[in-house]
């Protein structure tokens, strides 16, 4: 294990080397070193420990979806240190070790392995039952993982959408040829390379393979095709829409490229497979592309004794490698019928192997080229099911998919030039079906014009089959050995599990959870239905495979995350509430003062001066066209269809299942002229419900609804002395109390502000004004208010405030005191509901419910003998002496009008008669004693004020 | 008949491992018959407990379940293994509350170690709304004898330190409904826990046996199928059973199955999804969800997280997944947990939903004798899996429907008489 | 993400839609029983197969209209049609 004189097609730089350290232990490589070929470099051949009986491991397949190379890096845990390049003052540590990498005090369980079968755990620890928390805790110490700091920040992680016609992943020379064929053929391509760089196998092959990719590579960007490079396609979703994970940007730590692809290339090439024999995961067995990868690319000799068991020219080439790097190597030839039985030898290294001849030959170096696995996964995302072939064994994709094309590995063998040939003829293909489908996409909108000329037909798929080379079926030899090195699963485990039943691949996946760890079964999935089909004594075929399912690789969640994307909504007067110590609360996107520090001082303020509040996020549709009232009608149990000019009225709407949806008042501005007001949270439904009736059951009544929640800033001015605050401000209008009267609108000039309307209305339950002023001004008028209403006492006041005024007036509102089952008669407001409208929303279901002597009713309650008690919102009403529930409290505060507590609250019919007495459980379990009120106001039951 | 199985233990786990024996089939495999006292169609956790409660409750064990793929490959096999009883309304704490109950003992009465994990659920309030729903269900809950309470900031930085409890984002936490009995569970060992207990006891399990068709005759419908009918049996891809009385445990594909019976369902079927990230050290020792934020998310004993979301928006039966899911549902996990930024999402997967119109389901008997129904289950079928076998099984002994499941009838809809969980339950688990 | 022709905008990733779901026609108000109203409110086709259904082009034009889809395969079938007489849900 040392570095090896400079090696034709190296990608170190041994002019720059690295220090960085390994277990705290100072180590150095070069810069183009992976983790991997630093540390063997170094002579490091230990690297982690197994997860279940914390066997000693080293690097086995050398490239990404290595099981054994997972380390910690800093605060990311699990990195692939055989695809993570070095980087100066790097701290790479050995996961999940405990005390030390060396010394793993839990490889005991190894010694107990043969009792602890896979799914052992479902068998025992059920008695005791007060000790399984015990067990449990011990258990998720075999936690596989790294470690998080959770003080890592979110850092920045913007995302990238792209609309290529062509998406080519794998940049190997299959993937390359087809990117290149497709831009040659004036396609706008993408091209996703896994690795550091564009080459895929053809960089650790011999000087032919490395000029063939470095001018595949040329041509590629002289095309003018797009390369990301240490970035993959994970993920293939519906309609093509492709998830690229770019690691190597220069400043996201990891970016997620979302392509819309018109036509994806799968080219990853394919994935060497394991042998499962005894002993196969002993450090020192590695696969041929492993050997080959240390060798050629980064002048690494992984051993100076090798056994090379080869079924294929990959394996005779790094053997031949091996030789190069002066090795000494025997060759095991499985086209020969030789075979290995076992690896022998200490836990941190192979020392010898046992032949299928009896032969024992030493080494330090067991290298095994036994297959290949097809990594499928972008069809799979796209429905395809592979198919297993015998002669090669291996899978292929089986379902022709429009839009996503295999090349390279995925879909055959051959010599260079029918690979490249094919390649070429799928990147041609891409193109041209890229084109059909934007014509395809541009034909779906009616008024489209076609894209460059005449719409193409489908281009069918005319390239020529590739051959399928035959190779010898190596799955198992006559031992047991590791199948999931990552989940520590046994062949032997999986014989046991497939006894037990768990006999479909699905089953003993899930019983042994082979193939559910980092790599998720890229290295395992094969020789898992191998093993089960050998149980079961079945083909391979007929045990057929798992579903591969996304991502094809990891993806952090940072990248995944990116930005929140959440609007915040704030009003024009926003600054002004964050300058006068507002304290805010969220409702909905709304970000609005609940207070200015003492909303019982805001409610009394506003009963006996004038108080102002900001009301922005009260819902607005502008309303106009001659059949408004029909729709308006409809929309709302009352009648409508004769409100004048200058009025507001107050509705209810309901869905067509009764239950309240909104409510709020829509005043008459003009002739065809209304303004809705809805709840914040209901504006976009109330918009969408309208555009609905409008749209479908009565597209001939001529009404546009045009939302304008932002274009208004508004402003409710309550309080008896807000009469005479106005009328300073707003001199256009006649504010006296006959010629402006209670639900009345008017439009005016307010603070010279002019298209701002206002109407009488009273929430709050006091002599009220709300100003609706064009938004851009809503923050001027607002000083303007505060300025002239000085020596009234003008000040604002918070939602909180607004909430106790409400309740002392009895108002509900809706999805607070009612809730999805609430229909409308249960709210007091019977007389709202009128049934001899010919037609409106909910309309039966209102009629039944106003007959409906069972469903709960709103109420006035009022706390008894514990006058300062206030009930708390969501304390339950019990039968008295029992648990059972037979109403609730919705809402309840303390009064600062009339010093005692206030609520509303649903309870059953047959408790609803005022003066009945309730029993209000407390949260703290108190029970207290409350009484039904005759009116649901409070407060002035009468109006007076609001009226005044 | 009843078999006698060898019993899991330690013991034997030595035993068998000393002598080098193999474990027997966990159940048998064993020819279709021609006809059953009862079918139950679907082979995941409320089909086997079903059966299992059949033949260990009310002694029926002539009983098939039929299953067209492979056992607990629906639901059961796809859900975040989330248990707990923290429901809104009466009818539901007292529905689920039961099955937490028969969940609590499962692993000593299955002789299985089903591994639930009563680590502590909370449900996150990030608004004043949603506080006051949370004192709502805590008080449902506690007049019920739910353990239930909601908690501060404080103590939810105690419980869950990876969770951002400052003022700092977007939806700040408030507060939070905790839930002490709630937990997770290995969902695929509780499907076979109640397929090797039905087993021993003698009912048959019969895997890639879809059913085609459902024999009904006396019926309004075509074919005397429907309403006033009555069930004679069904129709298999490998031949016909005859059966008096039929149960649709099916989940994804309740109305398909049903609508052979000539029985409307108010279903819709969407997709819910999950995800799983690569594990790391255990930070997170209670399970968290978020209404707001559409999430709920528990690391299990491996150290991986497991998260899911809502619903996707519109109806279909493809379960391929989409990546707005993984994106929306990291970036709100990010927004509670910034500090799993490094974690590695490692798979996605979706399952089937059968949503009904108030978020309950539909249990018990129909319009069409002897076939009876336990559909409907949503996004919360997994964790009512016991009690709804228990139910059902009492429901088709005695003929009579059992109180528990009385307010999940289908002829709910028709009265207008609809479950008030939708608000607690649309992200609830 | 689903791509969702519009007839008015043109293809649209489906986040940009809202999704309507079958609908059906309305019975009359003033003459329907209840089972039939509740027929229309809670009973929707759920085919594993073509289903006619309604979608809502909230960020573009704003129009209801219906398609019809396959809900296995998600594909889209007809040229898309806005909708004529229709029942509503919110």
């Amino acid at each position: 294990m040392t570095r090896l004189p400079p090696q034709p097609g190296e990608v170190i730089d041994r002019s720059r080397p690295v220090d960085f350290t390994w277990n705290g232990r100072a180590m150095s490589g070069f810069a183009g070193d992976t983790i991997a070929s630093a540390l063997t470099a170094g002579g490091v051949r230990v690297v982690s420990r197994s997860m279940k009986y914390r066997r000693p491991r080293g690097y086995m397949s050398n490239d990404y979806w290595d099981p054994n190379g997972l380390v910690q890096v800093g605060d990311d845990p699990n990195v692939r240190s055989a695809h993570r390049l070095i980087e100066p003052d790097m701290a790479v540590e050995a996961q999940n070790v405990w005390p030390s990498l060396e010394h793993d005090l839990r490889a005991v369980t190894g010694l107990a392995s043969r009792f602890l079968t896979a799914g052992f755990y479902y068998k025992t620890f059920m008695r005791p039952m007060w000790l399984w928390p015990t067990y449990e805790k011990v258990l998720s110490t075999f936690s596989p993982g790294g470690r998080i700091d959770l003080d890592t920040p979110h850092r920045y992680h913007d995302k990238r959408y792209t609309h290529p016609d062509v998406v080519v992943a794998g940049g190997g020379p299959a993937g390359m040829a087809a990117a290149l064929a497709a831009a040659e053929a004036g396609a706008m391509v993408l091209l996703v390379e896994h690795g550091h760089r564009l080459g895929g196998h053809l960089l650790w092959g011999d000087d032919h393979d490395r000029t063939l990719a470095a001018e595949l590579a040329a041509a590629v960007e002289a095309a003018g095709v797009e390369v990301l490079v240490d970035s993959t396609v994970t993920g293939r979703y519906e309609d093509n829409w492709t998830a690229i994970v770019q690691r190597n940007h220069p400043v996201a730590v990891e970016r997620l490229i979302k392509a819309r692809a018109k036509i994806l290339v799968a080219a990853p090439g394919l994935i060497e497979r394991p042998y499962v024999f005894d002993g196969n995961d002993k450090p020192g067995v590695m696969l041929s592309g492993a050997v080959r990868r240390f060798v050629n690319m980064h002048a690494v000799r992984p051993g100076s004794n090798a056994v090379v068991f080869t079924a294929n020219s990959d394996g005779d080439a790094a053997a031949a490698d091996l030789k190069r790097a002066g090795a000494k190597v025997t060759v095991v030839d499985a086209r020969r019928g030789e075979g290995i039985v076992r690896a022998l030898g200490g836990s941190k290294s192979v020392r010898a192997v046992e032949l299928a001849d009896g032969r024992r030959l030493d080494c330090d170096l067991l290298v095994t080229a036994a297959g290949w696995t097809a990594p499928t996964s972008l069809l799979n995302m796209a429905c395809d099911r592979p198919v297993y072939d015998e002669a090669t064994a291996r899978f292929f994709p089986s379902v022709p998919i429009g839009n996503v094309l295999a090349t390279g590995g995925l879909a055959g063998d051959g010599s260079p030039d029918e690979l490249i040939d094919h390649a070429r003829a799928t990147g041609r293909l891409a193109a041209a079906r890229a084109r059909a489908v934007s014509h395809r996409l541009q034909a779906a909108t009616a008024r489209a014009r076609p894209v460059d000329g005449e719409a193409p037909g489908w281009p069918p798929d005319i390239r020529p089959a590739l051959p399928r080379v035959p190779h010898p079926a190596l799955f198992r030899s006559t031992t047991h050995g590791v199948v999931d090195f990552s989940e520590d699963v046994s062949s032997k485990d999986m014989v046991g599990a497939a006894t037990e039943g768990y006999d479909s691949v699905e089953l003993l996946k899930r019983y042994t959870t082979a193939t559910m760890g980092p790599s998720q079964g890229k290295l395992e999935t094969v020789n898992t239905v191998a093993v089960l089909a050998e149980a079961r004594g079945q083909t391979i075929a007929e045990v057929g495979t798992t579903v591969w399912r996304p991502p094809y690789a990891p993806v952090t969640m940072g990248a995944l995350g990116g930005r929140l994307f959440e609007p915040q909504r704030v009003s024009s007067i926003h600054p002004w509430h964050q300058a006068n110590g507002a304290t805010f609360m969220l409702a909905g996107q709304w970000i609005r003062p609940d207070h200015y520090g003492d909303p019982a001082g805001e409610v009394r303020n506003t009963r006996q001066n004038v108080g102002i509040m900001d009301v922005t996020p009260l819902g607005k549709l502008d309303l106009r066209g001659p059949d408004v009232p029909k729709l308006l009608s409809h929309l709302y149990t009352n009648k409508w269809m004769k409100l004048a000019v200058g009025s507001v009225r107050y509705g209810i709407m309901c869905a067509e299942d009764g239950v309240i949806l909104d409510d709020g008042v829509t005043g008459r501005l003009g002739d065809q002229h209304y303004m809705m007001t809805t709840t914040s949270s209901g504006a976009a439904t109330v918009w969408e419900w309208a555009e609905n009736w409008l749209q479908t059951e009565h597209p001939d009544w001529r009404v546009h609804v045009t939302p304008v929640t932002s274009g208004y800033t508004s402003i409710n001015v309550a309080g008896p002395e807000s009469r005479t605050l106005m009328r300073r401000l707003a001199g256009d209008v006649d504010l006296d109390p006959e010629a402006f009267r209670y639900m009345q609108v008017r439009t005016a000039t307010v603070a010279g502000i002019r298209d701002c309307f206002m109407w009488r209305i009273g929430f709050t339950g006091e002599l009220s004004f709300e100003l609706h002023v064009p938004a851009g001004h809503g923050l001027a008028v607002w000083e303007a208010l505060l300025e002239a209403g000085e020596d009234l006492g003008v000040r604002p006041f918070g939602v909180e405030a607004q909430r106790i005024m409400r309740l002392e007036k009895g108002h509900f509102i809706v999805g607070q005191d009612t809730d999805g089952l609430t229909k409308a008669p249960a709210v007091g407001l019977r007389h709202l509901i009128k049934l001899d409208k010919h037609d409106f929303a909910g309309k039966p279901e209102l009629a039944w419910a106003l007959e409906d002597p069972s469903a709960p009713v709103l109420v006035a309650i009022q706390p008894t003998h514990h006058g300062r008690v206030v009930p708390d919102e969501a304390a339950q009403i019990v039968r008295p002496g029992t648990n059972e529930i037979i109403g609730r409290i919705t809402s309840s505060r303390m009064s600062p009008s009339l010093h005692r507590p206030v609520c509303l609250g649903q309870v059953l019919p047959e408790v609803s008669d005022p003066g009945t007495e309730l029993t209000v459980v407390m949260l703290d379990g108190r029970r207290i004693t409350a009484r039904v009120m005759e009116h649901h106001a409070h407060f002035d039951p009468d109006g007076v004020r609001v009226r005044g | 008949m009843k078999r006698r199985p060898p019993r899991y233990s330690a013991a034997r786990l030595v035993s068998l491992g000393a002598r080098k024996r193999a474990w027997p089939r966990a159940w048998r495999e064993v020819p279709l018959q021609d006809s059953y006292d009862v079918v139950v169609i679907g082979g995941g956790v409320h089909g086997l407990a079903t059966a299992y409660y059949l033949a260990a409750n009310h002694g029926m064990t002539n009983v098939a379940v039929l299953e067209k793929s492979y056992l607990g490959s629906g639901g059961s096999g796809r859900n975040t293994a989330i248990l707990r009883s923290n429901y809104l309304t009466p009818e539901g704490v007292v529905f689920y509350d039961r099955s937490l109950e028969l969940y609590r003992t499962l692993a000593v009465d299955l002789n299985m170690n089903v591994m639930f994990s009563r680590r502590g659920h909370i449900t996150l309030a990030h608004s004043d709304a949603s506080l006051r729903t949370m004192h709502w269900r805590a008080e449902v809950n506690k007049l019920q004898g739910v353990d239930s309470s909601v908690i501060g900031p404080a103590e939810i930085k105690k419980l869950a330190p990876a969770l951002d409890t400052s003022s700092h984002p977007r939806y700040p936490i408030l507060g939070a409904l905790y839930h002490p009995p709630g937990g997770i569970i290995r969902h695929d060992a509780v499907v076979w826990g109640y397929a090797r207990g039905a087993d021993a006891l003698g009912v048959e399990m019969h895997q890639k046996t879809e059913v085609l068709d459902i024999m009904v005759t006396g019926g309004d419908g075509p074919g005397g199928k429907g309403p006033g009918g009555r069930v004679t049996g069904v129709r298999t891809s490998r031949g016909d059973i005859s059966a008096p009385v039929v149960v649709n445990c099916t989940a994804g594909w309740a109305t398909l199955i049903s609508d052979m019976a000539g029985v409307g369902l108010p279903i819709s079927t969407r997709p819910l999804q999950a995800a799983v990230t690569e594990p790391v050290k255990v930070f997170l020792p209670v399970v968290v969800v978020s209404g707001t934020l559409h999430v709920y998310v528990s690391q299990t004993a491996r150290g991986e997280l497991v998260f899911g979301a809502s619903v996707d928006p519109y109806n279909t039966y493809d379960i391929r997944g989409s990546l707005d899911f993984a994106e929306g549902t990291a970036g709100h996990l990010l927004e509670l947990m910034p500090g799993i930024s490094r974690m590695r999402l490692l798979r996605q997967w979706a399952g089937l939903c059968d949503m009904t119109p108030d978020y309950s389901p539909v249990m018990g008997f129909t319009p069409v004798e002897g076939f009876l129904c336990d559909v409907g289950w949503g996004t919360y079928g997994f964790k009512a899996g016991p009690v709804s076998g228990e139910q059902m099984a009492e429901a088709i002994a005695t003929q009579r429907t059992p109180e528990l499941i009385a307010p999940f009838s289908l002829s709910r809809f028709e009265r207008d008489a609809l479950v008030g969980e939708k608000g607690a339950a649309a992200v609830g688990h | 993400m689903l791509i969702v022709p519009c007839p008015n905008c043109g293809p649209r990733n489906a986040a940009d839609l809202r999704y309507v779901g079958e609908s059906r026609p309305r019975p009359d108000p003033n003459s329907a029983s209840a089972k039939e109203w509740r027929a229309y409110l809670y009973e929707r086709a759920n085919p594993a197969g073509l289903l006619r259904e309604t979608w809502y082009c909230r960020s573009g034009c704003r129009r209801y209209f219906t398609l019809e889809r396959d809900t296995v395969t998600n594909e889209f079938t007809n040229p898309p049609t806005p909708v004529a007489k229709l029942g509503k849900r919110p």
